[in-house]
């Protein structure tokens, strides 16, 4: 379980830190991976998250079809993780 | 209950599958084809990260999976669907082996009705096609090959790794039948020359009527395959119909546990096979298939002078076992595997399928050796 939340901080530092992840989406995909045990029960939605963080692409909408995950992707699944609050 | 040892028929689901299904049923129930509200967006949300979650295990691109009702759809969708642009292209042969479920075989048969060549490869005793073989089949206008990864019956695990150096130069379609294989053995699906992929949900864990054709893209474009149905822009118009998100998300749960546990699982089976290999050994069973190539979790063996169904039928209060694949053995035919292996029919008609996993409990074995000795002429 821990491990997946690690996994999220890591994904998150990277997109962050590497790539064009904003700071407003960065902060709250933070604030659930370090804390496991508020969000432990909601394993599904944060590997979700994850998943999306990892594959995420600030052009993903661009082009002729979709191919990462967007901001509004992310914002989207935390709102559906924050709404087990 | 006896022990279930039919797990190439179908396999226990997981619990973390169940719940998720169960979620998708009960509360989570939205429709991914209707994004235009919450329930539906997260409806297409679960599918999308389960398409990602099959695509993982393959080493494809999410947008390569097309969800179908299970690997026979998939077969029929990779064979049937690819006919049209083989005759445009004025390429009607094709190629599969000869133990190939019936799956294939029967819409390779439709092929040959439409007009298609169809080239049957024959395989050795240990249950393998030779790959030499196949390179002398191929002729250029070989428009689709196709070749199962595991044997269903025995478990043998067919040389796909040679089959992709063969294949490397030449541009038949090659699709590859996994049901058996999926999410049990790796590497050999993740080799990029693989065009089309079949999967199954239920033979990973996951739910029954839930599967995949993987579809790997060739120059950014996927193989031009049609639809057999329509009627919806579904799966990128290739499998239209309301997506079932509740075996979906179960699919791609069980396509990660697959991929997760996977050395964990391969050896709790072969702990297991140890204890199978030696009570079989020690009741003279003829082995039928490779063991250097046969996956951890099954076993085919003959037991001479014991016809499948007496042992079956002596056996069923103690473990769950059959005699040939799930979809034939209710029509008692000989099975076409072992006939292509060459073993004689009164060995295939002593031939028992065992297959296990990492959830089988421990089976009373001396029991089940006490009642073979018993059932012996």
């Amino acid at each position: 379980m821990n491990a997946l939340f690690q996994d999220l901080e890591t994904a998150t530092l990277e997109q962050f830190n590497e790539r064009e992840l904003p700071q407003w989406l960065a902060d709250p995909l933070l604030e659930v991976a370090r804390n496991p045990e508020k969000y432990g029960d909601r394993e599904y939605l944060v590997e979700m998250l994850l998943a999306q963080v990892r594959e995420y692409d600030v052009y993903a909408d661009t082009g002729c079809c979709k191919w990462a995950y967007d901001h509004e992707d992310l914002k989207r699944t935390l709102g559906w993780l924050k709404e087990g609050e | 209950m006896a022990v279930y040892l039919d797990c190439n028929a179908t396999t226990p689901v997981e619990p973390s599958v169940a719940a998720l299904a169960a979620r998708f049923l009960e509360k989570d129930f939205g429709n991914p084809a209707s994004p235009i509200h919450d329930h539906g967006l997260f409806a297409r949300a679960a599918v999308e990260h389960a398409r990602a979650q099959v695509a993982k295990v393959v080493a494809a691109r999410p947008d390569e999976v097309i969800f179908t009702s299970g690997a026979t759809e998939a077969n029929n969708l990779a064979l049937l669907g690819l006919a049209e642009a083989a005759r445009r292209e004025g390429r009607c042969h094709v190629i599969t082996t000869a133990v190939e479920h019936k799956a294939v075989l029967e819409p390779c048969e439709e092929l040959q009705r439409l007009g298609f060549e169809l080239t049957v490869l024959p395989v050795a005793a240990d249950g393998r096609f030779d790959p030499k073989q196949l390179a002398a089949a191929l002729r250029p206008d070989t428009a689709l090959v196709s070749t199962m990864q595991v044997n269903n019956e025995t478990g043998v695990s067919q040389p796909l790794a040679e089959t992709a150096e063969i294949l490397s130069g030449h541009g038949a379609w090659w699709h590859v039948d996994a049901a058996q294989g999926f999410g049990k053995e790796l590497a050999p699906l993740q080799n990029p020359r693989i065009d089309l992929i079949a999967v199954s949900g239920h033979k990973i864990h996951g739910p029954k009527g839930i599967g995949a054709l993987v579809a790997r893209k060739r120059d950014g474009f996927l193989p031009p395959l049609r639809p057999l149905m329509f009627g919806g822009g579904q799966e990128q118009g290739l499998r239209p119909g309301t997506l079932p998100t509740p075996l979906i998300a179960g699919f791609g749960e069980a396509a990660k546990l697959a991929l997760r546990d996977h050395e964990q699982r391969r050896e709790a089976c072969r702990t297991f096979r140890a204890e199978v290999l030696r009570v079989f050994a020690d009741l003279g069973a003829r082995r039928n298939g490779d063991e250097r190539h046969t996956l951890p979790h099954v076993l085919n063996v003959s037991l001479p002078g014991i016809p499948s169904d007496r042992a079956i039928h002596a056996l069923k209060g103690t473990i769950a076992l059959s005699s040939t694949s799930a979809c034939t053995s209710h029509t008692r035919t000989p099975s076409h595997v072992l006939a292509a292996m060459g073993i004689p029919p009164e060995l295939a008609e002593c031939s028992l399928r065992l297959s296990w996993c990492h959830l089988t409990p421990a089976v009373d074995w001396n029991r089940v050796t006490e009642i073979l000795r018993r059932l012996r002429p």
